[in-house]
């Protein structure tokens, strides 16, 4: 617990330094890839030279609200508006355990407070309603059928989880961030999340390698065509390209579920980076996974550039909660077991 | 040819002549002492590409000989014997640290911090069996190991203090002629140097030279400090070579998975009763 809480207090940091940059992302107007492409800094062999750390926090959400329908994008005023409430409707400080809100039920626990977050708070700065761009409704595509019957036993899993009795067998019945095997943000995809929402990018003309602060994952990615070995590995087998000034990097072979919940492991990502200006990586990933969806979709996230390094995340070494999760469901089968014996 | 050799060798303007040819039209070939490493577009030696090193500096950094491991695991789990890595095979060790030591040793079947799949810290992640790719660029060099997907970033440009004590330290580096000199700090006591229980406090300091000697080897140093469990400061010395196969890489090696078993199997649910 120690050492978690102190990186986390490092993540705080790097928090408060970082709202100048966030606010940038808030000004950036509509991806133009083709922006000055000229004026922008390259690497000795000639291509856009994408190294650095960026930030990839923000409030705007992976699916649109239901409630906003054929809404895509928000003017200036609702967006200000948008993201008044729900900051306040994120604010784990403001939710009260036995009434719920967010994805917490009624009389259930709300494990993290305020304290253990580092969020984005602004929305994108094309202020569309989600980081879904295709299909154009900005939600999920429709599970396949297999993908459903998937879904409704992790949600029935999550709600157990959120009342308070987590499935907890053993350590396999745990989701792969609660082992750190996996953490969800550090991707591939990235996608913003909870905190940790950095990466750092080292290129070569060999290599780019995909530093992620979440469960500190080096990806490393060949650029130099060779095949895929095709062994399954957690964050799959990643294999890089230039298209244009356009980082194209493709990746399959994962040995589960990727860090999207629900996807499968036949999951094929094509993930696309492509520096717009001196401050902003704009990511942008096409999931396609037959298996669970009923057609491949995309997001868009755009990355602000950080002037902070990247924090050592040391996520199983601190992992004192899958333990006590463990313990925890031990400790009450015995008390269930003792009010069986007393009746 | 092999004539012509020795006949133009027997004179020494000859040899002077031949000399100043070699140097011209292959360096290579010359008798240079000091091997000059390829450089990077900017100008640097190129550390760049995939590492390992050849030794038993893992099982233990002294010199010692083969001895049985996890039992359930027969010869497969036995150290080999190795010739050590320490300069003058001597670890300074303050008496109560001494005690400390032989305490791991005796406990290193289980006490291991890599049983659990912890990362290695500085330098034992170097001299682990697994491959290490180094990602050089000019404002930051990237080390990433295969071993639990430990990385760290050596920062060229600008050194930043350290955030907070951590596993694998904070590194800042700089070019000492052909040699990327590391200075390594800020390292929390909870990583040890090898499965003989070789460790170290947070006071500890590691100051690395890595200097190309070959185009396909390194020659690796590390200088420990630690005035809280060290007499004085030593050092250890070793070759890093390049993995030369074609498709050399290093892949996933997510042991959290393979650690749990014995890290939570206490805490598993029991068949029913």
């Amino acid at each position: 617990m120690n050492k978690r809480f102190l990186i986390s207090m490092g993540g705080l940091v790097s928090a408060m330094a970082l709202l100048a940059p966030v606010t940038v992302v808030g000004q950036t107007t509509a991806p133009t890839t083709t922006t000055a492409a000229s004026t922008l800094a390259r690497t000795p062999d000639g291509k856009p030279d994408l190294q650095g750390v960026w930030d990839f926090r923000t409030i705007t959400p992976l699916e649109r609200p239901r409630e906003l329908g054929t809404k895509a994008f928000f003017t200036a005023e609702e967006a200000a508006a948008w993201e008044k409430d729900e900051n306040k409707r994120q604010n784990r400080d403001l939710i009260d355990p036995e009434v719920g809100g967010l994805m917490y039920p009624p009389g259930g626990v709300v494990p993290y407070n305020e304290f253990w977050y580092d969020r984005g708070d602004k929305v994108v700065g094309t202020r569309r309603t989600s980081l879904i761009v295709d299909p154009p409704d900005g939600r999920i595509p429709p599970l396949t059928p297999e993908g459903k019957v998937q879904a409704e036993a992790r949600a029935k899993a999550g709600r157990e989880t959120q009342l308070g009795h987590p499935k907890a067998d053993s350590w396999e019945d745990r989701p792969l961030q609660e082992r750190c095997i996996m953490g969800l943000n550090a991707g591939p995809p990235m996608t913003p999340g909870a905190y940790n929402n950095n990466v750092q990018l080292v290129q070569t003309p060999e290599y780019v390698v995909i530093l992620t602060e979440m469960v500190h994952d080096a990806r490393i990615v060949p650029m130099d065509g060779r095949p895929f070995l095709n062994i399954p590995q957690w964050k799959g087998e990643s294999r890089g390209r230039w298209e244009g000034d356009t980082l194209v990097v493709e990746t399959k072979n994962f040995k589960r579920e990727t860090s999207l919940p629900g996807s499968s492991a036949s999951t094929h990502l094509i993930e696309r980076f492509t520096r717009t200006d001196a401050n902003t990586l704009l990511y942008e990933f096409t999931v396609n996974d037959p298996a669970t969806w009923t057609r491949p979709w995309t997001a868009v996230v755009p990355m602000a550039r950080s002037a902070d390094p990247i924090y050592e995340y040391a996520c199983h070494e601190g992992n004192h909660a899958l333990g006590s999760i463990l313990a925890g469901a031990r400790a009450d089968e015995k008390a269930e077991a003792a009010k069986k014996g007393s009746k | 040819m092999q004539d012509w050799w020795r006949g133009a060798t027997s004179t020494s303007a000859a040899a002077a002549l031949m000399a100043a040819l070699l140097m011209s039209v292959s360096p290579a070939a010359s008798q240079t002492e000091v091997y000059k490493a390829s450089r990077t577009a900017d100008g640097k030696p190129n550390l760049n590409g995939v590492w390992q090193v050849l030794n038993t500096a893992n099982w233990d950094l002294q010199t010692h000989a083969a001895r049985p491991g996890a039992v359930a695991l027969g010869a497969a789990g036995a150290t080999p014997a190795g010739i050590g890595v320490v300069e003058g095979n001597d670890i300074p060790y303050r008496p109560e640290a001494a005690a400390k030591k032989k305490q791991n040793f005796d406990n290193r079947l289980t006490a291991d911090p890599e049983i659990k799949c912890y990362l290695p810290g500085v330098p034992r992640a170097t001299y682990m069996p697994y491959p290490f790719q180094i990602v050089q660029s000019p404002k930051s060099i990237l080390i990433a190991y295969e071993f639990a997907g430990a990385a760290r970033t050596i920062y060229m440009d600008k050194a930043s203090p350290s955030p907070a004590d951590s596993w694998m330290g904070h590194s800042v580096g700089r070019w000492d002629g052909d040699t990327l000199v590391v200075d390594v700090t800020s390292m929390n006591d909870e990583t040890w140097f090898d499965r003989a229980g070789n460790f170290h406090s947070d006071a500890l300091h590691v100051t690395e030279r890595y200097t190309p000697r070959t185009p396909d080897a390194l020659t690796y140093e590390a200088s420990i400090e630690d005035p809280k469990v060290f007499s004085r400061p030593w050092k250890i010395t070793m070759p890093l070579y390049r993995r030369l196969e074609k498709n050399a890489q290093v892949l996933e090696f997510k042991c959290v998975e393979f650690a749990e078993e014995l890290m939570y199997g206490h805490l598993r649910k029991q068949s029913s009763k």
